[in-house]
Formats: structure tokens, sequence, C-alpha cells
């Protein structure tokens, strides 16, 4: 890890754990002051410089800690900016989800909306929400858009892939974080006169955890190479969000099957985990969303074309290193 | 603490090249190879095709030139072999003596012993079986009792090992037996290099469910085994089996098995399928794309000589997990007439028939997720 990054990292994990029970009101300020949002903005334009392996260190910790405020969001929202040449306003931008679902909408001072081959900036005043919460119960209101924006420029950026990435990224801290839970339970909780970790279908159901937690960890890893590497990382995305998902599908139950009764309650912190990942295995695209998207491409390369596609993309990223 | 860190894979040199060079190889030994000697390549053979590698340097990559290797890198061999697999090239012949026979030579064994092999190894004319199973010891290897005693005139070997892969097309086992009289699980062991032409030694065939001849039985029927036969050190045997499993776990061979199914149903779909169809490719797609991360990594890790044993049964279970469920997603998904002579029913009847054995071979599911569970400190 870069020394920059390694500062990133380290002021992200101490900022994160302590905003973990904050409310938006409480966390937003705290992280608009340590400038996340501008992560991938370059620097002559004021911003971080930073590249999508720091913003994975971010939300990797974001997911970690289960932050309750926007960390993603903003990020994506100012990077697409950037890239369309539209002038960052100050204040909280978030970013309109396909569905036009704006995660923490309500708080927002500016929406960007990518559609149609443009990004927009919308003020919160031209933007009508109608509010609603994912399994999480974190805001995901839908916008609709009642005035022109401040600003529009071609944009040929894919905001769902964008954002599966995010998720993908909070998703590999989230699960290290149930997993962490669950070593943490097993090893302490007896039955039967032992530990619950004694006992071999908890070890082997425990592996079964760690595996899937691994394959997120290195989709996640992958894929931000990809974005920094490659013109464009559709496939790697596509891959690595479908990945994500199927890793949350297997591994919750596991994190929930060995906590017992305790891992039901609000008051265990384990739900902080395992209610985010259900709610973004959902957003910025389902598994039937991405099996197809990605399917449809392996099928236009063909048996063969898929081989050599997916060996070429990644021989280029041995070049770029 | 993260589970899997992620080492980037970066091998030295134009790899590009490399794989045309594999892809052209192969493209000139295909016209010979059956669709069904195309699945589960490595456990395919063709002397030719492997002589062929041994002569286009594609064997014993990562070896000293002194023994006929070509002192490239791990991470460069691991580039041939998983386009060997991925094109469906019959590499079996060879597959064992170089993932880890030659390594355990190079590591372990007396210079004698390196001069006998690794020259013929790394042509593709000498190959290696694995004696390690027993009808006793299974999964539970330490309960190996095939015994060898200490003479005057060599070793006197007496017992039994069973599964052994490509006995009967092989020059010498690398064999793991009990050299200390009466010592018990893993004290007392030690590894002989065992020519298969020694008399008392006998290879019999074992028909695998496939109809194929792969695995085989060999009988130590008090076989005088030379005692320069012994690689590393008496009563060592143990530790050096676990050296030689690390190096066979995490390989791309743990998830590629069934590739040229995915391949066929790719073909027979056509560029437009229908949703349902769509989404297995994706499904599949995503997991072999996460699986390649998994293996490069841990490669990348092994060539940096970390030991990552966690990582390999990790890869090695969710591997073998992907190209088991690979024939029955296909099975399940595409109407296929199972009778029928077109590629796709014959791969997927062979896959479906062949692939049990994916996660028997090298450790099963419960031995892999024990070792897990242990770097995890539950046991
Ligand atoms: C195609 C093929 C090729 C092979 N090639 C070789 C070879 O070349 N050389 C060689 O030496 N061997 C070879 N093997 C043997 C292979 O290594 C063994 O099959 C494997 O180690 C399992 O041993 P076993 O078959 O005796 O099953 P067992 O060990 O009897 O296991 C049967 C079942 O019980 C489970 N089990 C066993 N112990 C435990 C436990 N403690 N806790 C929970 N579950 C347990 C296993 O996981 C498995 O599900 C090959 C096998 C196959 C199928």
């Amino acid at each position: 890890m870069s020394d920059n990054r390694q500062l990133l990292a380290d002021m992200a994990e101490g900022l994160f754990a302590e905003l973990s029970d904050a409310d938006f009101a409480g966390a937003w300020p705290r992280l608009a002051e340590a400038g996340f949002s501008t992560l991938l903005v370059p620097e002559e334009k004021g911003g971080f410089g930073g590249d999508w392996v720091d913003v994975l260190a971010v939300l990797r910790l974001a997911g970690r800690n289960a932050v309750p405020a926007p960390v993603a969001e903003p990020i994506l929202a100012h990077y697409l900016l950037a890239r369309a040449g539209i002038d960052a306003p100050e204040g909280f931008v978030s970013i309109a989800a396909p569905g036009r679902r704006v995660p923490w909408g309500r708080h927002a001072d500016w929406v960007v909306s990518v559609e149609d081959g443009k990004a927009s900036l919308h003020a919160a005043d031209a933007c009508m929400f109608v509010e609603g919460v994912n399994p999480a119960g974190e805001p995901l209101d839908a916008v609709s858009f009642t005035g022109a924006p401040i600003a529009s420029a071609p944009c040929d950026h894919d905001l769902a892939a964008l954002g599966a990435f995010a998720r993908v990224a909070q998703a590999s801290g989230a699960l290290e974080a149930a997993f962490a839970l669950a070593i943490e339970h097993v090893n302490t909780r007896h039955q039967f006169g032992r530990a619950l970790a004694k006992f071999q279908a908890v070890q082997q159901a425990m592996a079964e955890f760690s595996e899937e937690a691994a394959a997120v960890d290195a989709a996640a890893a992958g894929c931000a190479a990809a974005l920094d590497g490659l013109d464009e990382a559709g496939f790697e995305i596509a891959s690595a969000k479908l990945r994500t998902n199927l890793a949350i599908d297997r591994a919750t139950p596991i994190a929930h099957r060995v906590h017992g009764a305790i891992g039901f309650t609000m008051e265990y912190a384990l739900n902080r985990y395992t209610r985010r990942l259900m709610s973004w295995r959902s957003e910025f695209g389902n598994d039937a969303f991405w099996a197809e998207r990605l399917g449809r491409q392996v099928a236009a390369l063909g048996g063969k074309g898929l081989w050599l596609e997916m060996t070429a993309r990644s021989d280029r990223l041995i070049d770029a290193a | 603490m993260q589970i899997f860190p992620i080492r980037p894979f970066n091998p030295p040199g134009d790899i590009p090249a490399l794989r045309q060079q594999v892809r052209d190889l192969v493209a000139r030994h295909e016209s010979r190879w059956q669709l069904e000697t195309r699945a589960n390549p490595w456990f395919s053979f063709d002397a030719e095709f492997s002589k062929a590698l041994g002569a286009a340097g594609l064997l014993a990559m990562n070896w000293p030139k002194a023994y006929g290797g070509h002192e490239r890198t791990m991470l460069e061999r691991y580039v041939v072999l998983e386009e060997l697999l991925a094109l469906g090239a019959p590499a079996g012949l060879h597959w064992i003596a170089d993932r880890q026979t030659g390594p355990l030579l190079i590591r372990y064994g007396t210079e004698a012993q390196k001069r006998k092999y690794l020259p013929g190894m790394a042509r593709g004319e000498i190959y290696a079986c694995i004696g390690l199973s027993e009808p006793n010891a299974g999964s539970d290897l330490a309960s190996v009792r095939t015994s060898a005693r200490r003479t005057p005139e060599g070793w006197r070997v007496n017992g039994q090992k069973v599964w052994t892969s490509g006995a009967h097309r092989s020059h010498a086992a690398l064999t793991l037996v009990r050299t200390e009289e009466g010592s018990e699980r893993h004290a007392g062991l030690s590894q002989l290099m065992i020519d298969l032409d020694t008399p008392g030694v006998t290879v019999r065939p074992i028909v695998d469910m496939t109809g194929s001849h792969h695995f085989n039985e060999i009988f130590f029927d008090d076989a005088l085994i030379p005692l320069d036969a012994l690689v590393g050190t008496e009563g060592n045997g143990w530790k050096q089996v676990t050296a030689e499993l690390a190096l066979e776990r995490s390989g791309p061979e743990r998830y590629l098995s069934s590739h040229m199914l995915l391949v066929a149903l790719i073909d027979a779909i056509g560029p437009d399928p229908e949703p349902g169809i769509a989404q297995l490719i994706g499904r599949l797609t995503a997991e072999l794309w996460t699986l390649r991360q998994m293996s490069m990594s841990t490669a990348a890790k092994l060539d940096a000589g970390e030991d990552p044993v966690v990582e390999a049964a990790i890869v090695k279970d969710l591997g073998n997990a992907y190209e088991q469920a690979l024939p029955r997603l296909v099975q399940a998904a595409v109407d296929a007439d199972l009778a029928a002579k077109s590629d796709l029913s014959r791969l997927l009847v062979w896959l479906l028939v062949q692939s049990p054995s994916y996660s028997l071979r090298g450790g099963t599911p419960e031995v892999l997720r024990g070792i897990i569970a242990k770097g995890l400190g539950l046991r």
C-alpha cells in the first residue's frame, strides 16, 4: 500500500469508527470536512487526486464500520461532475441511482443524474422527493425533477456500474465485520459444555463464510485495478457485483445461523451489516440484472472469445502496473 | 483481519506473446483430440503433445537450467497452465511431474536423483505419479501403513497404494511410506521415489465410472528399492508431503476442469440468448472471473515466497464447487438431448459423470474447510 493510501486509510478508519453511532446531522459535517468527496477529483481541480484503489480502501472501511451517512455517493457525484467539466457546488451532492432513487436524497443539497449520455446537476429545490428507506433503514428517496438542471454536459459514464462498484467495496467491508463478529461469537458462546467453535459443523460453516468474504475481496480488488488500468471496466464491474450478490446470498444466512437469536436483535451489531448487505444486493443492479447484462456481453464474444477477452484485459493490467 | 489480502499478478516478460505461443502449439496438435479428451484436460494423456511442450520450453519453466529447466518464473508457468486448460489441451501425462514431483526433487532430492529424473521430466518424456492414498488412508493420510524396512541391500517395501492417477503411464511414484516400525501418525514417515518397473511392484487398473482407466492400485510385495531412492530426510515425510500438497491446491486446474462445457454452451446458444440462459452464462462468468483473481493472487503469493495455506484451500474449495456445479447448472437450464452427438451433449454427459471426482482428488471439501478453520484459529 502506498504511504498516501495508508494515511488515507488510517484517517478513514479513525473517523468512521467514531461515526458509527451518529445520525446524518452528526456525521455529514465530519465527512465533508475530511474531504472524501473529492477523492477522485484531480489535484489541479482542488481534489485529492486519488484512484479507484483508494476509493476501494475508503469504502471498504465505510462498510466495515457501517457508517450511517453517505460516503460513496458524494465521491461518485464529484467524480462525474469533474469528468463532465461541471463546477462542483458546496454542500452534499448525491446521485440519482437507476430508477431515480437518491440515497440520502432528503438531506441532499444537490443531485447528479446521468441520463441519455448527459450528466446533470440538479439543485435540491428543483427536486421533489418521495421518501423511502432501504432494508437498513437508510434514506432511499424517489426523485422527480421539477425544474431544469443547473448544468448539463455530455458524459459517457455508466452510473449504474460505478454505483455497483461502490456497493461491492462497501460489501467487502461489511462482510469482514460480520465475519469478525461471528468468529468472536463462536469462540465465546458455549453450548453442550464447549465453545461453538469446537463443533465441526460450525467450523465448516465459518470456513464457507470466509470463502465468500474472500471472493468479494478478490472481486473488489480486481475491479478497482480494472477501473484504474483499463479504458472501461464494464466486464469486471458486472462480474464483481454479481459475485458479490452471490456471496451476500450465501454468507449472510451463515452469519445469522451461527449467532442464534442474539444476532436477530436490534441491539446486537450484526444487523447493521447484514441489513446493509441485503440492501446493497439490490442497489445498482440485482443478480438478474448483472447476470443478463454480462451473459449477453459474453454471448456476443463467443465461446473461445470469453477466454481471449478475459486474458487480454488482465494482461493489459500487467502492462499498466 | 482481511481474510484474503490480494497480491497483484505481475509476471515479467511479454505475456501476450507467451499465450500466443501456447495457442499456436495447441492449434498444431488439436486435430487429433476427441472432444472428451479436451474436457478435464489435466487428466487426459497425449505423449506427443507433452513432448512438444517440453521441446518448446513450456515444461519445467521455473526449474534450474542445470536440470533442463528454463529459469522462468512461477507466474509465467501459471499463464501456460491456464492456457492449456482453457484450450482443452490434454496435459495430464506430465502434469504431476511438472507441478509437484519435479519441484519436490529440486528441493529435497539428491544430486543423483535430480540428474536421473529432472531432464527427462523437462522434456516431457518422464512422468510421475502420487503415491499417497491407501485403502485405509484417504482423508486421514497420516494413517498410511505401506512399510519400507532398511536392509543392507535396500528398502524392503510392502503394502498398497490406491487411486494412483496415471500410474500405468508413469515411470516412477513418489511414495509415502512408514520407515520406522511401530511409528504412528505423522512420525516415522518418509518419501521414496520408486521406479514402477521394479520387480515386486505391480500396477493394476481401476476403471472409473466414466469407463476410463485413469487411476490404479499399486502393490508392493517385498519389493527391493535402492537405498538412494529416499527423497529428503528419513522420518521427514509428513513435512515434505505437506509442502508438496501446497503446490497443488490453488492452481488454475482447480476451477477450469469444466471450462470446455462453458465454451460449448456459449457457442450452442449463439449471440442472442434468451434471458434465462444469458443469466446462467453471466453467473458462470462472474464466478470464473473471480476465481481467476483469487488463483492468480495466490500464485503471486507463492511466487513471493509466502506460504498461503488458507488461501490455497479457499481457492480449491470454491473452484471445485464451481467446476462441479457447472455441468449440473447447464443440465438444469438447457433442454439438452443427452443421447445426441452434438458437442454440447457430449461434453455435458462426460462432465456430469466426471465432475464428482473434482472435489475428491487433492482433498475433500471437509478436509479443505478443516484447514481453513485451523487457519482461522477455530481448531
Ligand atoms: C479421480 C481421482 C484421482 C485421484 N488421484 C490420486 C492420486 O493420484 N494419488 C493419491 O494418492 N490419491 C489420489 N486420489 C485419492 C484422493 O486423494 C482421496 O480420494 C481423497 O483424499 C479422499 O479419500 P477417500 O477417498 O479415502 O475418502 P474418505 O477419506 O473415506 O472420505 C469419505 C467422506 O468422508 C469425509 N470425511 C473423512 N474424514 C472426515 C473428517 N475428519 N471430518 C469430516 N468428514 C470427513 C470426506 O470429506 C468424504 O466426504 C484420487 C481420487 C480421485 C477421485
